[in-house]
């Protein structure tokens, strides 16, 4: 009963229950000025009660006043349709052969014109039919591993996806492809990118800014972006996403030094302190950088334990020692700061940290600058804290950090491991040295100046 | 060709109007409403478009012919006026309230009843010219009508509220490129659709006079271009036809009249085609490249054409003779509707056909043996010749064998474009139903009760009303006033008035022939504020200035913008004087021109007065001056007697 009347509420429901009224039935109503013919659409939980959906014959919605109406009468009923295209997604012979992993989001779809709801295309055959040039790039296989939303995403997710990635390693494919929503996109290529011991090919994270039912979608193109990148010689897990507004190239970024900069611009994702790997355009790759690992042929092992009890603090005015305390009465094992400047917190929770670091809790500082490095030694607050034991990140960005201590902690308990693990470069996630144009690069005007 | 029975074709007219409203700023973002003409944009932005899948699995039809067209879309923006919500990288923001009061009056003005809570709308545009592939629209206004002149209601079937679409520009002339400002993009526009109640080419356009001057008497744009007008025109056994771009009222009887005409002719054919028991699908017979045979003919462009390797086809079509050469309307025959269509869709420009006097292109009786020979073209047939590239005749051909097969069926309905001699082209299929699903951005918006009335209670009286009102009040002719609403002065006409009740001519001279005539001679006339004029006529009323000063008051401010009219008054020292002070500056006149007055006598008041306006001009009316300077003359003229 819910279902047949979804979305309305009180009197309206009341009406039309009384009328024998159902979603996508045809209606005719009147009004004291007006008659209106069209199919009842089902509604929004948290629009306002008291009216009733039209979808009209011209195809606009709208929304009739309860009280306005003088007479309401059903005349028909209209399915919604749908039907899974036949097509197969094309096999060519020597083409590398790629499996696209799901969690989720969306990189495909299908139009409800009825509700302006997205179906998500996700089958090889759905894909090959909203990008036909995905097959002229290689041959694919889907599996979807688990179905959220990005912003629901936790550490047993990727200990999920960091298993079935070490899976298709170690068989015959030469690539993987990760759809994901861009929200946490980053805290996912991180995890995956300490986890996953000795990769042997290519894992490509890909989404999309602005949704695939929509022309403008910049979803086709990362998928043809990424799908090239997941065909190539980089055995790394990066982020291939739109590198600008227009619909030019993606840029390659690095698991680790990567993060969404933008609620909504195309080109949200960064590389932070470095430039990006490289670029692909029109289904060539041309790299910036040198320092990545090759296709290899070692065996891909998933090292996927995780402590979940590590917290992740924004150092801000007016932060308290009972903030700190809380995590430590909690049990949590670490704790990452956001911190202020060249790696800050307050004097004033001194107090709090003795106690943490007392209690072998890990105290991890790094900046909300997001740029740069910690420089603990500058200033008197950073040398005290790293007398009291604090870790200097170095240019680890916040969630990086928050990322590599739970899988550090997932890997030893002993407290000098941990820290010892912590300070080593494992996969990418520290830099020597940052070079000048690392902080606001502009890859346009690089390109223009060919200086990379 | 121009008395037909309208009542006996069964004439249906529609109108739908496009008007851009006067916000201070867009429909879903804060960016300002103002179009940036000829300025160079700051940068430029690159994007695609792509088809996207339907509930079933496949593409709209529409959509990827748009598609297959292969264009790169270029958009062309500014920093400041603009921002990230044009560009398609930001959601947008909340519906212009100003916007939307402005488009509920319209809607109560046409007596329509305002749709209470309304759903944004998302309509493709494939074509580029909105950055995120849709327009968003929704339905604010059902089911009114408008009334002309002899108490016919036509009725109003829709109002909608949307965004305008970015303009083309044509910066570069550049093949499969389609350029797009983004100045225009988001500015609130509504779409008035009348019902197809209109059953006569004269009524439509007085109907299209009514709307216009209704949306004009409200808070919409009233430049150039802010409104846009299209005809829905069908007959009897006709078809629906959209007529775009319709740029000046009386254009619309014409056009009208000519796509009767063209419309009755098709079905006439089709008649013809019928009575002769021909087959559709046999229609197209020998389809022939005929570059080699024709190689050596006396049609100098043709032989020209083949030599530089184009291509030479010809193609029979049989049971065509004399349809080609059929006129459907003025200067307009079947033969131009086939090849108008073969350009638009393939670019391919020129096509001949038999009916033609191929002697004037210089073909040669012994050409066009061989043609007839080669396609074996009978008496009964037509043949059609076509020279360009393989390509282009691959397309073209399709075309023309589509286009032939129609005329079996009467009327192909299509989107038509209106030219200036009354006559159409081919703009593009017309598409069945737009493509229009709800916008899952945006929160439904609700029109309150307690607006609605507020609006209601402050409803101007109907422009044509205020026009027989006016008129008479003012002893002008209506179409005065009417022109006074057209240029968008009715309002500060209504204003100044209030500043200065006492010659309501001048205010009108003012805003229509003195702006034409200023305007005409390269003024910036747009620099006068409705604040400058206000404050013109209040000096006028405190007869600080004399009423030829509004003039140059007027010059003065259009050439200096950054000026007040109170430093343009100064600037100009038209201090007004006192009749003291006039009284000696007309004695310093007489005493320097003494030797002028005792030969001339009262000749000499001409250059007198001239000198004296030299002195006085803007400061003191020049009626009084001219009576003052005639009693001095009269008075000295005694002494010397
Ligand atoms: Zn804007």
């Amino acid at each position: 009963m819910t279902e047949k009347l979804k979305g309305y509420k009180k009197e309206t429901k009341t009406l039309l229950n009384n009328k024998n009224i159902g979603i996508w039935d045809i209606l005719k109503v009147k009004t004291d000025k007006a008659a209106y013919q069209g199919i009842l659409l089902p509604r929004n939980e948290y629009s306002e009660s008291g009216f009733i959906e039209l979808k009209l014959k011209n195809n606009y919605n709208v929304g009739i006043k309860l009280e306005e109406i003088k007479d309401i009468e059903k005349i028909g009923k209209k399915e919604a349709k749908y039907k899974i295209p036949e097509k197969k997604f094309p096999k060519t012979k020597g083409f590398p052969e790629i499996t696209l992993l799901g969690t989720g989001g969306t990189v495909a779809s299908r139009l409800d014109y009825t509700t302006g709801a997205v179906i998500p295309a996700f089958t090889p055959g759905e894909l090959f039919s909203a990008v036909p040039e995905l097959a002229e790039v290689c041959n694919l296989e889907t599996i979807m591993v688990f179905e959220i939303l990005s912003e629901n995403m936790k550490p047993q997710y990727w200990q999920e996806l960091a298993d079935e990635v070490a899976k298709q390693a170690n068989s015959a494919k030469d690539g993987v492809m990760i759809a994901h929503g861009t929200d946490t996109m980053g805290f996912t290529s991180a995890a995956l990118s300490f986890m996953l011991k000795d990769l042997n090919i290519p894992v490509v994270f890909v989404g999309s800014q602005r949704s695939s039912d929509r022309p403008s979608s910049d979803a086709p193109m990362n998928l043809i972006n990424a799908a090239t990148v997941a065909t190539s010689n980089i055995a790394e897990v990066v982020i291939v996403m739109m590198g600008s507004s227009a619909h030019d190239y993606g840029l390659i970024h690095r698991g680790t030094l990567v993060r969404k900069m933008h609620t909504s611009y195309r080109n949200t994702f960064r590389t932070i302190d470095d430039i990006p790997l490289g670029m692909v355009k029109n289904r060539k790759i041309r790299m910036f950088k040198d320092n990545y690992n090759r296709r290899n042929d070692k065996k891909t092992i998933a090292l996927t334990d995780f402590e979940e009890k590590v917290a992740l603090i924004y150092s801000h005015v007016g932060l308290t020692n009972e903030e700190i305390d809380f995590y430590i009465d909690k049990g949590y094992k670490g704790i990452v700061f956001a911190g202020t400047g060249l790696g800050h917190v307050s004097t004033r929770i001194y107090d709090a940290l003795e106690r943490a670091l007392e209690e072998e809790i890990i105290v991890l500082m790094t900046s909300q600058t997001l740029h740069g490095f910690v420089g603990m030694n500058v200033y008197s607050t950073g040398r005290e804290l790293l007398n009291l034991g604090v870790i200097p990140g170095r240019n680890m960005i916040p969630e990086v950090a928050y990322v590599k201590l739970g899988w550090v902690l997932g890997q030893t308990s002993n407290f000098k491991e941990a820290k010892a693990l912590l300070t080593t470069n494992i996969a990418g996630e520290f830099i020597d040295r940052e070079i000048p144009i690392a902080y606001n690069y502009n890859i346009d005007q690089l390109l223009k100046n060919n200086k990379v | 060709m121009d008395e037909f029975d309208y009542k006996e074709l069964g004439l249906k007219c529609g109108l739908e109007i496009h008007q851009q409203l006067n916000s201070e700023t867009k429909l879903f973002c804060r960016c300002p409403n103002e179009l940036q003409g000829t300025r160079e944009p700051d940068f430029i932005l690159r994007r695609e478009m792509r088809p996207v899948l339907g509930e079933m699995g496949t593409y709209d039809k529409a959509m990827l012919t748009e598609y297959e067209k292969d264009l790169d879309i270029i958009y062309e923006c500014y920093n400041d006026v603009i921002c990230t919500y044009e560009i398609d990288e930001t959601p947008p923001f909340m519906c212009n309230i100003e916007a939307r009061k402005i488009a509920i009056k319209i809607g109560l003005l046409l007596n329509s009843n305002i749709i209470k809570e309304m759903h944004v709308c998302r309509k493709n545009y494939l074509d580029g010219s909105v950055p995120c592939g849709f327009q968003r629209t929704m339905i604010l206004a059902k089911d009114g009508y408008v009334e002309l002149e002899n108490g016919k209601k036509i009725g109003i079937d829709i109002l909608c509220l949307e965004e305008d679409a970015a303009r083309r520009t044509e910066t570069e002339k550049k093949e499969k490129t389609n350029f797009f400002r983004l100045d225009r993009l988001g500015i609130p526009l509504v779409e008035v659709t009348t019902k197809p109640d209109i059953n006569d080419p004269d009524e439509c356009r007085e109907c299209a006079e009514r709307l216009g001057l209704l949306l004009w008497s409200t808070n919409v744009k009233k430049v150039l271009g802010s409104i846009r007008q299209d005809i829905n025109v069908s007959i009897k056994k006709g078809t629906r036809i959209e007529i775009k771009g319709v740029q000046k009222l009386d254009w619309i009887p014409l056009l009208i009249n000519h796509e009767i005409s063209r419309q009755y002719n098709l079905i006439q054919i089709k008649e013809q085609l019928t009575q002769k028991d021909l087959n559709k699908q046999e229609s197209i017979g020998e389809i022939k490249d005929i570059s080699n045979q024709l190689k050596e003919t006396s049609c100098k462009f043709i032989a020209k054409g083949i030599k530089s390797g184009k291509k030479l086809y010809g193609l029979n079509i049989r049971g065509f003779n004399k349809i080609f050469g059929k006129e459907l309307m003025e200067n307009y025959r079947f033969g131009t509707e086939v090849s108008s269509k073969v350009k638009s869709i393939s670019g391919l420009k020129g096509l001949i056909h038999s009916d033609e006097n191929l002697k004037e292109y210089g073909f040669s009786e012994k050409d066009i043996g061989i043609i007839k020979n080669t396609l074996n073209v009978k008496k009964e047939d037509c043949f059609v010749l076509l020279l360009g590239k393989e390509t282009e005749i691959n397309k073209a051909l399709h075309v023309i064998e589509n286009r032939v097969k129609y005329a079996f069926e009467g009327v192909p309905p299509e989107t038509r474009k209106a030219l200036e001699n009354g006559n159409t082209e081919f703009l593009r299929e017309l598409h069945g139903g737009a493509r229009l699903y709800p916008d899952t951005d945006s929160q439904p918006i609700i029109n309150k009760d307690q607006e609605i009335q507020e609006i209601t209670t402050h409803l101007p009286d109907y422009p044509w009303k205020i026009i027989k009102k006016y008129s008479t009040k003012f002893e002008t002719e209506e179409r005065v006033i009417k022109e006074l609403i057209f240029s968008g002065y009715l309002e500060l006409f209504e204003t100044l008035l209030e500043y200065y009740p006492d010659n309501p001519t001048l205010i009108i001279t003012s805003l229509l022939e003195t702006a034409t005539a200023l305007r005409r001679d390269g003024k910036q006339i747009e620099n006068i504020t409705d604040e400058d004029y206000i404050e013109i006529f209040s000096l006028l009323k405190s007869k600080e200035i004399g009423k030829e000063a509004v003039e140059d008051l007027m010059v003065g401010k259009a050439d200096n913008p950054e000026l007040t009219i109170e430093a343009i008054k100064d600037n100009l020292n038209l201090e007004s004087i006192s009749k003291d002070e006039l009284n000696d500056i007309i004695n310093s006149i007489i005493d320097k021109n003494f030797n002028l007055l005792k030969e001339q006598k009262m000749r000499a008041m001409g250059p007198l007065m001239g000198d004296a306006m030299k002195q006085v001009r803007g400061k003191i009316d020049g009626a009084i001056v001219s009576k003052a300077l005639k009693n001095a003359l009269l008075e000295k003229i005694k002494e010397l007697n």
